[in-house]
């Protein structure tokens, strides 16, 4: 108890004196607002390409592969994509047929707008119409393209960001000149995707296999019953995963790219800010070398004096950490960036800003250590004799 | 010259502050020397790649669209190829669905690693010719899935054998490196008549050719006659060089420079405050011993620079010291960019921007111990 009201006491006190030290406070309010601003900002590309490449998906939908293969290695057999359509477990729609998807997928090159530099990106061909497999789209302009006609629709990120996507712009695909008839949005995703249909599709590149399915499960229960028919046919060479789990190892690599290089720079830049804190509690401490020494000298102990100084570290540090996630928020939030040729918004959630807090407190807490320990040294006699 | 004693002993009036300073500063140019190394690294490795390889590829898809095997000899006839070879394509894992390998599958003949940036010792390379279901493998895979030369090793590729089975299985007869930047890094190499022989599908078709020109400033000649002579062909043929490759590769690269501007900025600036801050604290606590340097006739400009020199001393060597840790740490950044190496130009950058920021840190103390008015600073009074 006398620790604490001696503690409180202390506290009051250094913390009033703030203000008499501006150069000191700030210099720590600075430091630790950079770091944590840094790693905010950097963490918030890992959390906007996720966010992304995890919006709309939907816990029913599974998404059918060839075995062990990803992405646009992965291919289906017509035959075998005729055996999947009437697998068991398959969610059937109001017109009694089964909720599956077939894509061909084909990366083609456009150029940037600004940079006329070359992205890759994939066409898409689908059977079925465009809003049957997916709700989010929404057609915004011209029309759906035809079967059989060579026509595309494409995505709002592909007018904004690419040339040639402007309604009735041709574009050369497969020695063939296809029409933009259509554009579409689907929610806030950066991607630029163009969809086309499958059989026109797979007829222009003499392809006979799709690249991959999408179907709708009813169930838990009906995904193992799916899983099951697809494993024990012995004519299928397919798997069947969760959209989600497909997703999320698409991004694992870059995201783990993304975070070790957050956590690289804002640990450098932690250590920076925390060696300032260092440099400032001392000249702190120092300054008040008679005023510690007289409180111990009139029955203050030694340890409410070390918890005093470490506590105003580290309450120096929670301002500059709100400040650098306000920072990182104000500056970044949902701005555009297009790092590996892949396009997403920023996105400070609420867990990064925790984050930010507790990287400032650890600053706050080490930077404090050292201070502490020579304040609770300070030798009572000979600091009340110096001038 | 004669001043350095001085300059020395004000740096060491209080150790602990100079040390902490030192290392800030340490730590502040450690970060810009690996930021500004990786976007200089990057430029470098994208110079350095080869000028004079060739990749032919279809111009409808340079990733997904195959071109036929026949085109080969219609290519070795372009003048200006030296070696052409064909390479196929595939993906596959080991044991476990995230244990990924990249197939490259080539026709072992002639002089044929000319036409590849892989350097593979002559006993592997002769191993490679003789068995067909022979395979090499590059040393990261070798090293990440511990690989050894003579080992039999079963594959699952995306791609099926006649009997429908997705099940391969190849023998390691070597080890090899690459050079390239842009080249895979978990990568084998196999015979592709035998890959091609064994798979259902796609018969007679390869992803692109490798070609090395036989003079490198020949090289966007012959693509251009390579790409004339398959125009309006129903087989359309884009024909790049390794380097427009990684130069395109790289571009993602560029997206960053915005960002690694932002933290040097936002790293500089922390510094910039924290130092000038214990400048002047510093110069604050010298009054009494500032006022007895110019008492003893040095000039306010003396003093001055006495002060920025201090802070010279000690950024120089701060930066020196952060950019030598730069340097050491650098080649673990190399894991996820390959062939990066701390250019000198950027050594040159950092201590430069490091006599700035001592510069403009310093100017602010430096002013006020300079403008000391000697009588009232002997007679005790701190400096405003």
């Amino acid at each position: 108890m006398n620790f604490m009201r001696q503690f409180l006491a202390l506290l009051r006190m250094s913390l009033s004196g703030i203000l008499r030290r501006p150069g000191s406070a700030l210099t720590i309010i600075i430091g630790v607002t950079c770091a944590v601003g840094v790693l905010v900002s950097m963490l918030a590309m890992g959390s906007g390409a996720r966010r992304q490449v995890l919006a709309g998906v939907r816990e029913d939908h599974v998404v059918v592969n060839s075995h062990g293969a990803r992405g646009i290695q992965s291919s289906i057999p017509r035959d075998e994509a005729d055996t999947v359509r009437d697998l068991p477990g398959i969610k059937k729609g109001k017109d009694g047929k089964p909720l599956v998807e077939f894509q061909s997928v084909v990366p083609i090159e456009a150029r940037r707008r600004v940079t006329d530099r070359r992205v890759f990106f994939p066409l898409v061909g689908i059977t079925g119409a465009p809003t049957d497999n997916d709700p989010d789209l929404h057609l915004t302009e011209g029309r759906v393209y035809r079967p059989g006609l060579d026509e595309l629709i494409a995505s709002h990120p592909c007018v904004r960001q690419f040339t040639g996507f402007e309604i009735g712009d041709k574009r050369s695909i497969g020695g063939v000149d296809w029409t933009i008839v259509g554009h579409f949005s689907q929610g806030d995703s950066q991607l630029c995707v163009v969809l086309a249909d499958a059989e026109t599709l797979m007829a222009v590149f003499h392809n006979n296999a799709y690249t991959q399915a999408t179907a709708t499960v009813q169930s838990a229960a009906d995904y193992s019953v799916l899983q099951h028919a697809l494993e024990s046919n012995p004519t299928l060479h397919l798997e069947v995963r969760h959209e989600r789990e497909t997703r999320e190892e698409g991004i694992r690599q870059l995201n783990a790219l993304l975070n070790f290089a957050a956590y690289f720079v804002g640990s450098i830049m932690a250590i920076g800010a925390t060696l300032g804190a260092v440099n400032s509690l001392y000249s702190i401490v120092d300054s008040r070398r008679r005023e510690i020494a007289t409180l111990r000298a009139i029955g203050f102990g030694s340890a409410p004096v070390g918890a005093a100084i470490l506590c105003e570290s580290i309450v120096l540090a929670l301002p500059g950490a709100l400040l650098g996630v306000l920072l990182a928020w104000a500056l970044f939030q949902r701005m555009s960036v297009s790092p590996f040729g892949f396009s997403f918004l920023l996105d400070v959630t609420p867990r990064l800003a925790v984050i930010g807090v507790l990287w400032a407190l650890a600053m706050g807490l080490f930077g404090g250590l050292l201070p502490a320990w020579r304040a609770t040294r300070v030798p009572v006699t000979t600091a009340l004799r110096a001038t | 010259m004669k001043y350095l004693p001085l300059v020395w002993s004000g740096l060491w009036r209080k150790p602990g502050r100079t040390i902490l300073i030192f290392l800030q500063v340490s730590v502040a140019f450690a970060l810009f020397g690996v930021l500004q190394g990786l976007k200089t690294g990057v430029a470098h490795a994208v110079a350095a790649a080869r000028a004079d390889l060739l990749i032919v590829h279809s111009r409808l898809s340079s990733i997904a669209q195959p071109l036929p095997y026949g085109l080969l000899e219609q290519i070795r006839s372009v003048p200006g190829v030296q070696v052409a070879i064909p390479v196929e394509l595939a993906g596959g894992t080991w044991q476990k669905p995230d244990q990924g390998i990249g197939i490259v599958a080539v026709s072992p003949e002639g002089d044929w690693t000319r036409a590849f940036t892989y350097t593979i010792p002559p006993e592997y390379l002769a191993a490679f010719g003789k068995s067909r279901t022979a395979m090499l493998v590059r040393d990261l895979a070798a090293q990440k899935y511990g690989w050894k030369v003579g080992d039999h090793i079963p594959l699952n590729l995306a791609v099926a054998q006649q009997n429908g089975s997705n099940d391969w299985a190849f023998d390691v007869v070597g080890i090899f490196t690459d050079s390239d930047v842009g080249g895979g890094r978990y990568i084998v190499l196999v015979s592709y008549p035998y890959f091609d022989e064994a798979r259902a599908l796609k018969k007679g078709t390869v992803n692109h050719f490798n070609i090395a020109v036989s003079d490198p400033k020949l090289g966007n000649q012959v693509a251009d006659a390579i790409d004339a002579r398959f125009a309006n062909s129903s087989h359309e043929t884009k024909t790049e060089s390794l380097r427009e490759m990684a130069q395109a590769s790289m571009q993602a690269i560029g997206d960053f420079d915005f960002l690694i501007r932002a933290v040097v900025g936002a790293v500089l600036v922390a510094l910039l405050f924290a130092t000038t801050t214990m400048m002047v604290q510093s110069v604050h606590e010298r009054t009494p011993e500032l006022a007895v340097v110019k008492t003893l006739g040095f000039t306010d400009r003396a003093v001055f620079l006495l002060i920025l020199a201090e802070a010279m001393l000690l950024f120089v060597a701060g930066a020196a010291c952060g950019l030598a840790l730069a340097t050491l740490v650098l080649p673990f950044a190399a894991r996820f960019v390959l062939g990066l190496s701390m250019p000198g130009i950027v050594v040159l950058l950092g201590i430069a921007l490091g006599i700035l920021v001592a510069f403009i840190s310093a100017a602010l103390p430096a002013a006020l111990a300079a403008r000391l008015p000697v009588a009232t600073a002997l007679a005790g009074h701190r400096a405003a």
